[in-house]
């Protein structure tokens, strides 16, 4: 490659590394949603900002199959939920939300690395011999998707708002202490695979409101970012209050 | 099955709340196997817990004892009951789960209004236990699947609780949160 010259297609494949800065070329970015954050913004009725929010964004909204299973196939056939269903099959219809395949990644890929995440996040804690099985193939998908996503150089960020997952990359000792807390017995936890919880970025439904609201693609007035906020926190968004007043006060 | 003695402690005591009529120890005694539902997934622990919690929020409402049906029901729910504890003493793991299994046949012999209540009933208790497995720790999916209920049903009711609250659950600094939200859905 001749010195300064910019590659065409994937940087990191070609070099092995990640770009830094602006290289005159945008990196392909990725948001890929966990059910739980689809399911608050749904609830809500704010399933528009992320069109809106996608028009300005320099990358992809992902959702993998057992996502999308859990978000439109199966909800389709509960009444109480079929709407939302049918509203977020129209963000996949008009490819707001799209597939894995859209960035090249079979599905083959995927589920190989979300069975290796499931044995290894079900492993990590135990009681009496028995491990206890943390997450399922949903959250595990996402987690596996965002590593393969890594591996080749594209940027992205899993959106979750159920807590577990969440904690248990971000902070798995204070899983490992809710855990204790909760179940009042001694949890032992495996040291030796803390190594493998990191390197996953994890927003969540508020962080994605309060992203809308600030670049004013939230039609709302007066107390728009405080409803805003505790709404996604009534329908199972894992954020604090604590956290919704600091987020409030910035 | 997992903490048998649990269980058939569990039961034993059921017996003793519902001839007191001690909805409140009822609660309680459903809470107590969900330590055992969330360390090992045990479906019959999970079984025994939306059983009791059931009862208890059943024998709670005063005008479902205005229903003709009412007398016969509420024996047939308590018989399945006592037999699945004779049949948990004698180690009896099958007929244990085909007695639990029974109080499903007793809410279909219902008809009417009282069906529908009680069964909604039952799947607000499967709701309530998902909730309380979410709060030990269990992820949404694991536990919605656990309970055999949507995980919208689930993310709807967590979110009245205070499950988000606790301290344990920041795992980063909420202004780095949103920095790095901004800078990756704007840049």
């Amino acid at each position: 490659m001749i010195k300064g010259e910019v590659p065409k297609g994937n940087l990191a494949k070609v070099t092995g590394r990640v770009p830094k800065g602006n290289l005159g070329f945008h990196r392909m970015k990725a948001l890929i949603f966990d059910s739980s954050t689809l399911i608050t913004l749904s609830m809500n009725s704010l399933l528009d900002i992320l069109a809106e929010l996608k028009k300005k964004f320099n990358g992809k909204f992902i959702v993998t199959e057992p996502v999308k299973y859990e978000t439109v196939s199966h909800p389709m056939k509960i009444k109480r939920f079929e709407l939302e269903a049918l509203r977020i099959n129209e963000l996949l219809l008009s490819k707001v939300l799209e597939m894995p395949s859209s960035l090249g990644i079979k599905d083959d890929e995927i589920d190989y690395e979300t069975k290796k995440i499931l044995g290894i996040a079900n492993a990590e804690f135990s009681s009496g011999g028995r491990n206890i099985h943390l997450i399922e193939e949903g959250e595990a998908s996402c987690v596996a998707l965002s590593k393969i996503l890594s591996k080749k150089g594209i940027e992205n960020i899993v959106a979750v708002d159920e807590r577990t997952t969440r904690m248990l990359y971000e902070k798995p000792l204070n899983l490992h202490k809710l855990l204790e807390k909760k179940l009042h017995r001694k949890i032992s936890i495996n040291k030796n695979n803390l190594i493998f919880f990191k390197d996953v970025a994890f927003i969540r439904s508020s962080e994605i409101a309060y992203v809308a609201y600030k670049k004013g693609l939230v039609k709302l007035h007066n107390s728009a970012l405080d409803a805003l906020l505790y709404a996604t926190k009534f329908k199972g968004n894992s954020i604090s209050q604590e956290e919704i007043e600091e987020i409030k006060r910035l | 099955m997992q903490e048998k003695e649990n269980v058939i402690d569990i039961l034993e005591r059921t017996k003793g709340a519902v001839k007191e009529g001690d909805i409140l120890l009822l609660k309680d005694l459903s809470n107590r196997t969900v330590h055992t539902a969330s360390i090992y997934a045990d479906p019959d622990n999970i079984a025994v817990a939306v059983a009791v919690y059931s009862l208890g929020k059943i024998l709670e409402r005063e005008k479902y004892k205005e229903y003709g049906q009412w007398n016969s029901f509420i024996k047939g729910y308590l018989a399945c009951l006592d037999k699945a504890l004779i049949a948990l003493r004698g180690d009896d793991l099958e007929s244990f789960r085909q007695e639990i299994e029974h109080i499903n046949g007793e809410i279909s012999r219902l008809s009417g209004n009282f069906r529908v209540n009680i069964q909604q009933v039952f799947r607000k208790a499967m709701i309530n236990k998902a909730s309380r497995i979410y709060e030990h720790g269990i992820s949404m999916q694991k536990t919605a699947k656990l309970l055999g209920i949507s995980i919208w049903e689930l993310a709807e009711y967590s979110g009245q609780t205070g499950i988000s609250n606790v301290n344990l659950s920041i795992t980063l600094d909420v202004k780095e949160r949103i920095k790095n939200a901004m800078e990756f859905l704007t840049r």
